[in-house]
């Protein structure tokens, strides 16, 4: 076979794993729940998974100072006294993973008080296990095509 | 042409200096308070001190955390004190007095702590006469248990007291001395030579409670219990605030050198949906208790803070978590 034609190939092959649209399984959308306790300096749940279109209702738990809660991306936040706690309702309608962060001033270690928010699946971790995949298998058949 | 120049030269850098220099000079000359949690000093200075009719101005700036500012049974707004930033508040005395100033924004939990006094010197316009408050006036013992020995088997509703209170013979109850004076528990016993059943009893003195207060009055209390109460006593009411396991905790090392390990107990704060604790205890009992706090726990005293107003509308509040009112 023409290396070129192959390599052509392999390429193609490459773009159809990281781009083709995979079938979105369909899940109706459906509102989350959360409580976050948020103290010194950490959120404890401070991973959140969401589908996509899920309506996510975080309610923040202060235990000790005022602190807040600002999601990336999203541009939404909320912040909870303790006593007072506070709810976030917001609609999870950008895929990908989001860092929220404290953004009230809450002591020496408050720009280390932050959480992840995930929204749909890791597509890109399937993807690049493919690409990988494919480089092996075509670096294999180029050295065989060789010898 | 030559001193012509030189002059100018002279007066611009004259005027840069006073544009720049006479603001700072005077931004300077009020020094900057800084507030810090309660562990770590609180605020510094803690004592102001000031002159009757004599705006004070005043700077603050956190040195930890989120704090905030407001002067005890004064009608103001109240500042959020943040890290980093300067905050500006001009104040206005007209009375000449003690007044105590304190953290709005939880810290912690000595947030309560963090208060400090302005001393307002100056002749007073009209000496008002201080009358003790009614606790101290009926001779209570806010000290004492007050347990009701009889508790409802369900919610009183006062829609239902409303009916049976009309067929009554007697109107003395709803009077505001009576409400004041009496606990839950003393009207119930009082109406037992009616020939209400006991929960319609109950019902009645839900009625009793629910027309001693008004909408207007529990919206401002729930609102003064969340801003307040709600870290320790739990925003329903039930004792189990987000500070009430560290309350327990503190309590054991810091208590029991003062009074050994019985009184130890009652470092959780109090449960307001207990119908044992709260139809026993008359709305004057409760007011001694919040005005002066203590009890042998983390209760703040709350006198030089709330006014009278604030008080009874929070304790019409607190009545609320054991009676169901019309909505």
């Amino acid at each position: 076979m023409n290396p070129r034609f192959s390599l052509l190939l392999f390429m193609m092959a490459g773009m159809v794993v990281a781009f083709a649209p995979l079938p979105v399984p369909a899940v109706a959308p459906q509102a989350r729940i959360f409580r976050i306790d948020a103290r010194q300096y950490a959120y404890s749940a401070s991973e959140l998974e969401v589908n996509q279109g899920d309506t996510v209702i975080i309610r923040l738990v202060s235990a000790d100072v005022v602190h807040g809660l600002y999601v990336d991306g999203y541009d939404v936040s909320v912040e909870a006294d303790p006593g007072q706690s506070a709810t976030l309702t917001f609609i999870a309608d950008k895929p990908g993973s989001f860092r929220f962060r404290c953004n009230l001033t809450c002591g020496a270690m408050h720009p280390f008080m932050i959480g992840k928010l995930t929204v749909g699946n890791n597509n890109w971790l399937f993807r690049s296990i493919g690409l990988a995949m494919l480089a092996v298998f075509g670096v294999i058949l180029s050295i065989k095509q060789k010898a | 042409m030559r001193r012509a120049e030189l002059l100018s030269r002279i007066l611009i850098i004259i005027g840069i200096i006073l544009a720049v220099g006479a603001p700072l000079y005077f931004w300077k000359s009020t020094p900057i308070i800084h507030a810090q949690m309660a562990d770590d000093g609180g605020w510094s200075p803690d004592v102001i001190q000031a002159e009757v009719g004599k705006p004070i101005r005043l700077k603050f700036t956190s040195d930890d955390v989120v704090h905030g500012f407001a002067v005890g049974q004064m009608d103001m707004q109240s500042m959020d004190i943040l890290p980093g930033k300067v905050t500006d508040v001009t104040l206005n005395f007209d009375k000449p007095g003690i007044y105590t100033f304190f953290c709005t924004r939880w810290c912690g939990l000595n947030h309560w702590r963090m208060r400090g006094t302005i001393e307002v010197s100056g002749s007073p316009s009209d000496p008002e006469p201080i009358s003790p408050p009614l606790y101290v006036s009926l001779d209570l013992d806010i000290d004492a248990p007050h347990d009701a020995p009889i508790i409802p088997s369900q919610t009183p509703f006062a829609i239902r007291g409303e009916s049976l209170a009309t067929q009554l013979p007697i109107n003395i109850y709803p009077s505001p001395d009576y409400y004041l004076s009496h606990s839950p528990y003393q009207v119930f016993t009082d109406l037992s030579n009616t020939s209400l059943s006991e929960s319609q009893r109950w019902d009645v003195v839900a009625y009793i409670w629910q027309s001693n207060t008004t909408k207007e009055s529990l919206e401002n209390g729930k609102q003064l219990y969340a801003q307040n109460c709600a870290a320790c006593h739990g925003e329903n009411g039930a004792g189990d605030g987000v500070f009430a396991d560290d309350l327990a905790q503190a309590g054991e090392a810091s208590m029991q050198s003062m009074s050994g390990a019985m009184d130890m107990m009652m470092q959780t704060p109090v449960d307001f949906t207990d119908p044992t604790r709260m139809l026993g205890a008359s709305p004057a009992l409760l007011q001694g208790k919040i005005l002066r706090g203590g009890m042998g726990t983390g209760m703040p005293m709350w006198g030089s803070i709330f006014t009278e107003e604030q008080i009874w509308d929070l304790i019409a509040y607190l009545y609320s978590f054991q009676f169901e009112y019309e909505k």
